[in-house]
């Protein structure tokens, strides 16, 4: 009796967990693949089964197809510049003084402000009109820019408020990487006469290595479900220019009421965002640093 | 003798929290009725009457347009002592109509809700909404269906049976800054047709300003269509007509007349608060907005020391606006008591009182023709001609469309005229078409 007791026990220990999780969790994405197959408006008593059609409509939208294309290269965009000027960024804050504690905090902030004041904030910033931005390039004696109205700057425009955004967490999360390279490493590099940059690439680089990683999967997968700032700066336009994945999941579910096909667009993000993850785990199980 | 009882606890706990979930999961009828009944017990609560019916009204915007709204729920409250309104703010129409989908689905809709007019078609076809027709029938004398403006019933109907009553209704109107036309030495009247509008255009690009701020707004290209004397579908809602010559018209206007500099065409998401603020800030004379915004543009002239005044959008072959709006509709899922209620409530929402209040207030059109001949609105429009100017134009009304791919149309058109307008290698022809047959196939659906 007891010892039966005992092998349950795990069980139950982990179950509301499991339950916690297949409700919220399996059930909702089961129950997405299912409607990805039907034609549904939300409300409707029947839904019609339609098979692949949602799919196919989708993939020859060029419009979807346009969507992919900008999130990708949103996503590419974002984490390049997040990640490359958080490194510099916490080399030089990584010391202590009250300067560097202020510049850190400082930097910092706009990660616990929320996403929506930053986008209200950022859109009188880029006003084309009225714009403080465009009052600096004027100062500099540069023509103004249009920023969020024009197709060609609109992506970069939100590229620009995500790094500001999520800079100091990176910066954060760089320094706490740097720290806990062990000083005796370092030292004995300084002993041998490496020159800095040799330190940084052989030495202090590899170190960083699984920080690195992190930071880029994590700013991957967040960029690639970038949704607030659209929603709230662009809905998508100038002609699409801005209109990413979610985005386009959250207007075909909820503006134009077509669910089985905004489902299906769920699926495809999911398949994306699915593999990063999948790539990420396994290449962290070969590990990336050496300790 | 620990152990045994940690096992216990554990067992019992889980108990709790699957029964909890599997609860939540079964039930959007329980969640539903739980709901409604509470919201009964409260109003009855509240007025120590257990009979009193207590139903849910829904509507969209804040600022000017709420406050009328909650003075005439509460009004309609204080009037009569059976029933009880709790009014509820969802935003916009987009959040509003999302909201109201998702409740309905869950068995907890509202039992009166503001709905924008081309949402009519899916929302009835969808068996949402409760026909209104045999109630009209029944009340017939006191509802006086006639006296409602005919220029606003055009979206009250759906396959020829009544769903909606005219509520807080708008058309697009022309707003003037007097001072600048007087200061370059125009008119003050303003442009009459299209022709017109672009030698004002001209003069006062001379003066270093614009004639017009517009962006590309679906309700204001619908407006130019029907100036041109064409419609953005067919008839039987099958076919998409915008990339008909008069369909491609307004484009090709709008395109040369921004390639010239003669007017501004601000495009993204706050293109229509960046031609309101160049209007306020006398960088453009003229502007197309809504009626509704009469009150606010007249406090904003008074602000920045100019001179307003309204009149018709500017005709090409005729004159010609779509109506805009919401009116009230009474959702299908109610129990016999509670669509009676909703049905005194509408009706009290719409009476010639109502729609006067809310017209002086806001500047929404009074949607009846009995508001007109009353003393109240003839001495306030000799007052103030600009509320006038709405009214008189719904000679030219016309509905907009209800297909329920509309939304997703909307969209392909937008697209297809700012591609137009800002990239000089695509024709209006070619974008129009391009969405002409994007159109088609989700019309044929």
């Amino acid at each position: 009796m007891p010892s039966i007791l005992n092998r349950l026990r795990p069980y139950a220990m982990v179950a509301p967990a499991l339950v916690v999780f297949s409700l919220f969790y399996l059930y909702p994405i089961g129950y997405m693949i299912h409607l990805s197959f039907h034609e549904w408006n939300f409300i409707s008593p029947v839904k019609t089964y339609v098979g692949l059609n949602n799919y196919r409509e989708m993939l020859a939208d060029d419009t979807f197809l346009q969507v992919l294309r900008n999130s990708a290269l949103y996503t590419v965009m974002t984490v390049l510049l997040a990640t490359g000027t958080a490194l510099p960024l916490a080399i030089w804050l990584n010391r202590k003084s009250a300067f560097h504690a202020f510049v850190q905090g400082a930097i910092f902030s706009p990660h616990i402000i929320s996403l929506v004041s930053i986008s209200l904030l950022w859109s009188w910033l880029m006003d084309p009109e009225y714009g403080l931005l465009n009052g600096l390039l004027h100062l500099f004696g540069i023509s103004p820019l249009k920023w969020l109205n024009d197709p060609g700057t609109a992506l970069v425009s939100l590229v620009i408020v995500a790094v500001w955004k999520s800079l100091g967490y990176n910066t954060l999360v760089f320094i706490a990487g740097l720290q806990s390279i062990p000083p005796e490493l370092l030292e004995a590099a300084a002993l041998d006469r490496s020159k800095p940059w040799t330190t940084f690439r052989r030495l202090i680089l590899p170190m960083l290595s699984p920080t690195l990683f992190f930071l880029v999967i994590i700013n991957l997968i967040g960029s690639f479900q970038v949704f607030e700032t659209i929603a709230i700066m662009t809905q998508g336009g100038p002609i699409n220019s801005t209109n990413t994945l979610v985005y386009y999941i959250y207007e075909y579910g909820f503006r134009f009421f077509k669910i089985g096909y905004a489902s299906a667009a769920g699926v495809i993000l999911l398949i994306i965002v699915g593999t990063l993850t999948l790539i990420y785990f396994r290449l962290l199980s070969r590990r990336v640093h050496y300790r | 003798m620990n152990r045994r009882w940690m096992a216990v606890l554990l067992a019992v706990s889980l108990t709790v929290v699957l029964a909890a979930c599997g609860g939540g999961g079964s039930g959007e009828g329980s969640a539903g009725g739980t709901q409604a009944s509470g919201a009964k017990s409260q109003g009855g609560a509240a007025d120590n009457d257990k009979d009193k019916i207590v139903i849910r009204y829904w509507y969209a915007f804040g600022d000017k347009i709420e406050e009328a709204k909650q003075e005439l729920v509460r009004r309609f409250n204080e009037s009569q002592d059976r029933i009880e309104v709790i009014a509820e703010h969802q935003g916009n129409y987009d959040d509003l109509h999302a909201k109201v989908q998702a409740a309905f689905a869950a068995g907890n809709a509202p039992a009166v809700t503001d709905l924008e007019i081309a949402s009519t078609g899916m929302f009835a076809r969808s068996g949402m909404l409760l026909e209104l027709t045999p109630y009209a029938e029944r009340d017939a004398e006191a509802l006086k269906l006639d006296d409602f403006n005919p220029g606003l019933m055009g979206n009250a109907y759906v396959d020829a049976k009544l769903y909606g009553l005219p509520f807080m209704r708008s058309t697009p109107i022309m707003y003037k800054n007097v001072t600048m036309l007087k200061e370059a030495g125009l008119d003050p009247e303003g442009p009459r047709n299209w022709e017109e509008l672009e030698q004002y255009a001209r003069v006062l690009k001379e003066k270093g300003k614009y004639a017009m701020t517009v962006p590309v707004d679906i309700w204001f290209y619908e407006a130019l269509v029907f100036q041109s004397g064409g419609r953005i579908l067919s008839e039987d809602g099958k076919k998409a007509l915008f990339n008909s010559p008069e369909g491609v018209e307004p484009v090709a206007f709008w395109k040369r007349l921004a390639e010239e500099g003669l007017i501004k065409i601000p495009v993204g998401d706050d293109a229509g608060a960046a031609a309101d603020k160049d209007w306020a800030n006398q960088i453009s004379a003229l502007r197309f907005a809504s009626t509704a915004g009469v009150s606010a543009a007249i406090e904003i002239a008074e602000g920045n020391g100019f001179e307003m005044s309204t009149s018709f959008m500017p005709a090409n072959r005729d004159y010609g606006v779509p109506t805009g709006g919401c009116q009230l509709v009474i959702t299908s899922k109610l129990t016999d008591e509670e669509k009676e209620a909703a049905w005194e409530f509408i009706k009290f929402m719409t009476t010639t009182e109502s729609t006067i209040y809310q017209h002086k207030h806001v500047g929404y059109l009074p949607t009846r023709l009995s508001a007109l001949e009353t003393d109240e609105l003839k001495a306030h429009f000799a007052e103030y001609p600009q509320y006038k100017v709405a009214v008189d134009q719904l000679a030219y009304a016309n509905p907009r469309p209800m297909e329920n791919a509309y939304p997703e149309i909307v969209m392909l058109i937008k697209n297809a005229i700012e591609k137009a307008i800002l990239n000089p290698k695509v024709s209006p022809q070619e974008a129009m078409d391009e969405a002409a047959a994007k159109a088609d196939k989700l019309l044929a659906k």
